[in-house]
């Protein structure tokens, strides 16, 4: 049976979704650019309901893992529960620092850059994840608490680890948004990822907030 | 005289959610486009007083469709909405000649105060 079917979240409810991701990451990259000097192109959002079981072959096929990505991950609960990934290209960490701190000497190697990097990497990772998340939970009137962010890397081309809190029987709402940085031309995406215990609150909390527009 | 809006935005939801804000009693007639090309063929094609524009779209984004309303007709009034509020983006749009830019999501005071300056301006174009 197909899992998005089973769970019946109609293209109206996905287009509000949509709008919602729209405005809360362009908030969380409002929020970026008070702390930095950057300016993030963005893109559309697209909304996917998929199967859990699925769901460590959308990430691989998503972030095409050859080694090269990094990958921020924080975790939020709430009536609004899940993940949120940010994914940068690997090395990309070390550009993110410099526009945090540009009195920083990144003139170090081995173990010493990699630390910078996972730095950089969380600090924009904690930002872009948490005012985003934040934000969709502020318009859907609920609050949620958060896991502090930590950085995974490497090699895995298994993405089970990203989803071992969510029941493989069950359902997933996946939200992507690409974006630029544009100065550095890096590309990374945010993907939200909520998982099935959420969504009949979601579904509930989307028409509640197209309610306040009739 | 305010009588017809055009809202170019991709998002149905925030079309939708965009017209409930304008208000009812005043007979404006509005249209909508879904992407910054269709806008601006509209917009040769109805001369809307007020456009409503995203500025995150496909095939055409509200950058460069303000851009080209603005080249067809420098009067156009283009009011940016979108959820870009980067300092970089609002400038981006003011220099491009928008009459000004309202953060979404969409809120009646807003766009109705946004409404009554356009009228207040094109009252004073009148009396010129």
């Amino acid at each position: 049976m197909n899992q998005e079917a089973s769970i019946n979240f109609s293209e109206d409810e996905k287009d509000i979704l949509q709008e919602i991701m729209n405005i809360a990451f362009g908030n969380a990259t409002a929020d970026l650019a008070e702390v930095v000097d950057i300016y993030v192109m963005l893109s559309i959002p697209n909304i996917q309901v998929i199967g859990i079981g699925e769901l460590p072959f959308y990430l691989k096929d998503t972030i095409k893992d050859d080694g090269e990505s990094s990958i921020v991950e924080q975790k939020f609960w709430g009536n609004f529960k899940g993940s949120g990934l940010l994914v940068f290209p690997s090395g990309s960490g070390k550009d993110l620092l410099a526009f945090l701190d540009d009195r920083a000497d990144y003139h170090h190697e081995g173990t010493a850059a990699a630390t910078l990097e996972k730095g950089g990497l969380l600090e924009i990772g904690n930002i872009l994840i948490g005012a985003c998340v934040g934000k969709v939970s502020e318009l859907l009137s609920t609050f949620v608490t958060y896991s502090p962010p930590q950085v995974l890397q490497g090699k895995s081309s298994d993405y089970n680890y990203l989803i071992e809190h969510f029941d493989p029987l069950q359902t997933a709402i996946v939200m992507k948004t690409i974006f630029t940085f544009k100065e550095k031309d890096i590309n990374g995406f945010l993907l939200i990822l909520t998982n099935h215990e959420s969504i009949d609150w979601l579904r509930k909390a989307l028409h509640e907030f197209m309610g306040t527009y009739e | 005289m305010i009588n017809t809006i055009l809202i170019v935005d991709d998002s149905p939801v925030a079309r939708r959610m965009l017209k409930t804000c304008i208000p009812k009693d005043k007979g404006y007639e509005i249209f909508e486009a879904g992407n910054g090309q269709e806008g601006f063929e509209k917009y040769k094609e109805l001369h809307p007083d007020i456009v409503f524009m995203d500025l995150t779209m496909p095939v055409m984004d509200g950058y460069q469709a303000t851009a080209k309303i603005k080249e067809f007709d420098k009067e156009a009034i283009v009011i940016v909405t979108t959820a870009d509020i980067q300092p970089k983006s609002i400038a981006s749009v003011m220099e491009l000649g928008a009459f000004t830019l309202l953060k979404k999501p969409a809120k009646t005071e807003s766009i109705q105060e946004a409404i009554s300056k356009v009228e207040i301006k094109m009252k004073k174009l009148q009396e010129k």
